[in-house]
């Protein structure tokens, strides 16, 4: 048998060298998240995107200078404004809901960044048409909003073949888990009512029409289909929940309630009391803020509650999805005030 | 053979010690576990504190130039020194402590009867021939008082070292793995998915992004 | 009003831990128990004097015992519950390491033999009040319901005495008290209710599970858990920290500690930690009672009934401990059965290197399952069944602990070996397999000479395979190392010798001679003396045993007060 020697050739300090410590590289630490850089480029993007349609924004002469009245004087534009009020509620949904789940799945494809910008600027188009009462529509917003409807709709099939290509295809797992297939058409919704509120601007007051159609009327059956998708995707994922909360159960019941009222308010002669479809609308408005609240009692019953909520506010119930409901409502008032044709304050 | 290498740059467990990834208790259990240095002993002797040390060594090796190696031995004396059992032993071993004093001084016997040194004293490469043998095994000495050399090698120097090498941070480090993780847990479990609390792997190439990364996981 | 969740569970980084030892001094008294879901706080409870002869004493409060104490305080008996170890709050007292959990295993002595000698401990046996749940891998599946008439149907092991239609409700009744998490439809068996949470979602590790079925064209499904997705009063959902069975610090897994115990306090039981059983008193051919150590001195309670429910160890130890001269070769044990036919069963692995990583350690360790060599009685080609019985398997996801063990026991590696390839840890995911193991009379649990610290024999713990046992080895491991290859496992090799699970040394049955209890876990020589536990199995099946032992549990519990009306 060969004696202890130099045989060892396993020698711990010969492997040593493979481990050795990276010395820290010297260099100037740039202290700025990646979050917070996307976070600068939305919101520029945003800015760009409000000083452009300011800048296309006719003069009309005939207004007898700028009003800053909070409403403008015709059916038309005030409703417009509200549908940018929609418009705005649903971009900002879809930027704090669309960051949020990113983040989580960590901008793994590059096209995830996507909606983070268009819904910026969607989210500036819509704030700037909100604060607009010249009747008459902008170019860049109305651009803008087109962009918007066309992004979701892109979206919504990057999801939908994200989810089937999972392992167990289009199986509620998937749909619980993989990117929830609905979330990008609110995107959509967002820029179909935004460019809606453009049109509505160019319409005529008397009788405005849209794509030929009248418009409260269209609008309205337009605004309880998006009611009934959006009740759809809370209703997933309640489900998911498993309606641990009753309260879980309010977003899947007055929607479709709302939404029924806001169809029979289409159906109604003219003239006719619209306040049950107003009440409907202003329900589910403040259903979607009242869900913030909910979500954020919901965090706060995940383990470690808001102290982790690093963890809490990505696994936990999200907090900008619920607004989307308001922002749908919001189109459904805009409806029924072109229905009523006169603007009314709530 | 594959080596060992440098897989997480900068990547320290005890950075999530004050985060939401640590409760009080375990806080309280790794501080205790880090206070054992390499010198703490309670339980064996100091012949058998030489012999126990070589052979952590050979068992789970480290590299000469850490500067804070894990107490592996210590570690193990901790254990039998608080008496903490496995709940079962094989009918012809005997008891976690006896097992332990009985098979290291045979296998110091046996390095003295092959080599004619103690197993402390060997060469590496002796020290190994010794524990293959045990490994089969086909150490038969009467040194073992009839306690199979396999069994012992097996059930109490694999899996208690091993266990003690394996239950301290830098370790763990090695491994990148994400360590304790309560209240906090984890939320992206899919393929080739990290939270920023854990640790990330140095693809070659990209060696500094990751190490940038790795100093993160405390934030 | 306290609002569930908040200023709670919370504020559990923050919280100090507890000034006082639950290991060395019991938490269960002066008229008061922990409060397992809040920190610091108590739950008031019944208490009895030893000499007030209770309704029940039951000795265990793991998954048989605990649930029947529940059921039967809850029914209006008087409940005295007994545990050998420890009343954890999990919440403060559970710290995230391997090490240091192993405090919830029973660690007491034990010896063990045969060809293929059993690993005890962390895997199978828990000492503290909770019993193993506290530590169980919540994996909550039902029997198929051929294998409760296995003997006759199946032409293998033993039939049940019990139908399984009337087990679905009650499998029902247990998934509805644990919030089980499963998939909205599970593939196998009839129809069942659905879970009461959406099942979690998957991991990597879960994912490779999945790819490989598919790959192999049969079904998977994510695991139904016991432990939730959505909150459950004060229990958080999931946090997929990983240390599952190391014991829940979050209170998602819905152990018997945080479900059916609290439960029972508030129906009136009382439960008495550290409290170990030596023997159970007899007289005139009944139970009288139980004589157990709690703080340092030993005691009687006296009892109208007495259950033992200490998991298939510490069952047939109890009884065979208390032999007398009544019965000289233990309690219960006319048939000779008590301490035969111990069942564990196959938890041998597969395990793989992937280009990905995986990071298996996040998460539920087996989130996702196969059951289909459960349902396919025949295979076919390479895959044919030569044996009986089946088996599931699953997604893993072991500890650095755990694996660095598994590394060098199971795959040999020590030395510069073992530690670079530890280093593939985030790469690695492996298929384990819940397999059936024939029930042998040679596999059995009998008294050593040791004493252990009570000054009690321990046990000696039997167990060699029988050629079916072996032939299912080597399908299950085929098998899983194809599926494992499919989904892109690369150096795959085989983990042989791992067991889990401990059934039947008091098998029930229809017939005295061949039986130790009756359909309603009552032993046929003493007729109030009741056995609760995985011991009560027949066969084992190829599922995981808790959510059985749950359901027989429910079931006695419901005979029991039947016959009292």
């Amino acid at each position: 048998m060969p004696m202890p020697s130099d045989r060892a050739s396993q020698s711990p300090r010969r492997r040593a060298t493979v481990l050795k410590r990276r010395v820290a590289p010297v260099r100037i630490e740039t202290a700025v998240h990646p979050v917070v850089v996307l976070a600068a480029l939305a919101a520029g993007a945003g800015l760009l995107t409000w000083f452009a349609a300011g800048r296309s924004k006719p003069l009309g002469p005939a207004a007898g200078g700028r009003s800053y009245s909070p409403r403008g004087r015709d059916v038309t534009a005030s409703a417009a404004q509200r549908l940018n009020h929609a418009s705005t509620m649903l971009a900002a949904s879809v930027l704090f809901d669309s960051g949020l789940e990113h983040y989580r799945g960590q901008f793994f494809n590059q096209a995830m960044y996507t909606p983070i910008v268009v819904s910026s600027v969607t989210l500036a188009a819509s704030l700037h048409g909100a604060g607009d009462t010249d009747p008459g529509s902008s170019r860049v917003r109305h651009g803008v909003q087109a962009l918007a409807g066309l992004t979701g709709l892109i979206g919504f099939g990057f999801h939908a073949y994200n989810v089937g290509k999972r392992e167990g295809g289009y199986s509620f797992q998937n749909l619980f888990y993989s990117a929830p297939i609905g979330a990008p058409m609110a995107l959509t919704l967002a820029g179909v009512l935004g460019v809606a509120a453009e049109r509505v601007r160019d319409a005529d007051p008397a009788e405005p029409r849209l794509a030929g159609l009248p418009a409260g009327r269209s609008l309205a059956v337009a605004t309880a289909g998006m009611l009934a998708g959006t009740t759809l995707e809370a209703g997933l994922l309640h489900f998911r929940g498993a309606f641990q909360n009753p309260a879980m159960f309010v977003p899947v019941t007055l929607p479709p309630l709302a939404a029924a009222l806001l169809v029979r308010a289409a159906t109604k002669p003219e003239g006719a009391s619209q306040a049950g479809a107003k009440w409907g609308m202003w329900a589910v408005s403040a259903m979607g803020v009242g869900g913030v609240v909910f979500h954020a009692y919901g965090v706060a019953r995940m383990m470690g509650g808001w102290a982790n909520w690093r963890q809490n506010l990505i696994d936990g119930p999200p907090l900008p999805a619920p607004p989307s409901f308001s922002g749908v409502a919001l189109g459904g008032l805009a409806a029924l005030e072109l229905i009523e044709r006169s603007r009314f304050r709530f | 053979m594959r080596s060992r290498l440098d897989l997480y740059p900068g990547y320290d467990v005890l950075a999530k010690r004050d985060g939401p990834s640590w409760n009080a208790k375990t806080r309280e259990v790794l501080e205790e576990r880090l206070a054992i240095g390499p010198e703490t002993r309670r339980f064996f002797n100091d012949i058998e504190w030489s012999t126990m040390t070589a052979l952590a060594e050979r068992i789970v090796p480290q590299p000469a130039d850490r500067g804070d190696p894990v107490p592996v031995a210590a570690l193990v004396d901790h254990k039998l020194a608080t008496d903490t059992r496995d709940g079962y032993r094989n009918a012809e071993l005997p008891e976690e402590r006896d097992a332990w004093r009985l098979g290291l001084r045979a296998l110091d016997s046996e390095a003295r009867a092959r080599f004619g040194a103690r197993f402390h004293e060997l060469g590496a490469w002796a020290q190994d021939e010794l524990l293959k043998l045990a490994e089969k095994g086909d150490l038969t000495g009467a040194v073992w008082e009839g306690m199979p050399s396999k069994l012992f090698f097996h059930q109490r120097i694999l899996a208690d070292v091993v266990k003690a090498y394996y239950a301290h941070p830098t370790a763990w480090n090695e491994i990148g793995w994400g360590g304790p993780a309560s209240p906090r847990g984890y939320v992206r479990m899919d393929f080739d998915r990290r939270d920023p609390w854990e640790a990330a792997e140095a693809k070659p190439g990209r060696e500094d992004e990751a190490y940038q990364e790795n100093l993160r996981v405390g934030r | 009003m306290r609002i569930p969740g908040l200023g709670n569970a919370a504020d559990n980084p923050k919280h100090a831990t507890p000034g006082d030892d639950p290991e060395h001094h019991p938490r269960a008294r002066d008229g008061r128990a922990p409060n397992v879901m809040r920190i610091g706080e108590w739950v008031p409870m019944r208490q009895h004097r030893d000499e007030e002869e209770v309704d029940f004493a039951i000795v265990g409060t793991g998954a048989g015992g605990g649930t029947l104490a529940c059921r039967l305080a809850e029914g209006g008996l008087s409940v005295v519950a007994f545990d050998a170890g420890p009343y954890f709050r999990p919440l403060e007292d559970f710290a995230s390491d391997e090490s240091h959990q192993s405090k919830l295993y029973w660690t007491d002595e034990r010896i063990v033999d045969g060809e293929n000698p059993l690993q005890m401990g962390s895997n199978n046996s828990g000492k503290a009040v909770g019993g193993s749940t506290v530590h169980y891998a919540m994996v909550a599946l039902r029997f198929r319901p051929e294998w409760f008439k296995a003997r006759t149907l199946m032409g293998y092991g033993a039939d049940w005495p019990l139908d399984w239609r009337e087990m679905w409700r009650y499998y029902d009744q247990v998934e509805d008290d644990l919030k089980i998490s499963g998939p909205v439809n599970y593939p196998w068996g009839p129809h069942r209710r659905r879970y009461h949470r959406r099942a979690h979602e998957i991991n990597a590790a879960a994912k490779v599970l999945a790819r490989g079925a598919e790959a192999m064209g049969i079904g998977w499904t994510p695991t139904p858990l016991a432990t939730v997705s959505a909150p459950h009063g004060d229990a958080p959902p999931c946090v997929y920290r990983g240390f599952c069975t190391l014991g829940c610090s979050t209170n998602a897994k819905q152990s018997v500690l945080v479900s059916y115990l609290p439960r029972a306090l508030k129906a009136g039981a009382e439960i008495r930690d550290l409290a170990m059983v030596g023997r159970i008193e007899t007289r005139n051919g009944r139970a009288t009672g139980v004589h157990y150590f709690r703080e340092g001195r030993w005691r009687f309670q006296r009892a109208k009934n007495v259950v033992v429910a200490g998991y298939a160890i510490e069952t047939p130890r109890l009884l065979l401990n208390s032999a007398n001269q009544e019965f000289p070769d233990g309690l219960a044990n006319s048939s000779g059965l008590v301490g035969k036919n111990l069942m564990v069963q196959g938890n041998q692995a597969v395990w793989g290197v992937f280009d990905e990583e995986i990071r298996s350690y996040k998460g539920p360790p087996s989130l996702a399952i196969s059951e289909h060599w459960n349902y396919d009685d025949k295979g076919h080609g390479p895959f044919t069944k030569d044996f009986f019985g089946g088996y599931s398997y699953m997604s893993q996801g072991p500890l650095p602990q755990l694996w660095a063990n598994t590394q060098a026991s199971a795959h040999g590696l020590w030395g510069e070996a073992l530690v670079a390839e530890m280093q593939r840890y985030n790469h690695v995911a492996g298929l384990k397999v819940v397999s059936e193991y024939m029930p042998q009379e040679r596999n059995r649990v009998t008294l050593a000479d040791v004493k252990d610290q009570y000054g009690l024999p321990v046990a000696r713990i039997t167990y060699s395979w029988c050629d079916n046992d072996k032939a299912l080895n080597r399908h299950a491991l085929k098998f899983m190392r194809e599926a494992l290859s499919a989904a892109g496992g690369r150096e795959v090799w085989d983990q042989v010798d791992d067991t889990c699970h401990l059934n039947g040394t008091a098998r029930m049955g229809d017939d005295p001679r061949s039986s130790v209890v009756d359909a309603d876990c009552r032993s046929w020589d003493i007729p109030n003396l009741y056995v609760c536990d995985g011991s009560v199995f027949p066969t084992v099946g190829g599922v995981n045993p808790s959510l059985t032992i749950q359901a027989v549990a429910l079931r006695t519990a419901d005979r029991i007060l039947a016959r009292r009306r």
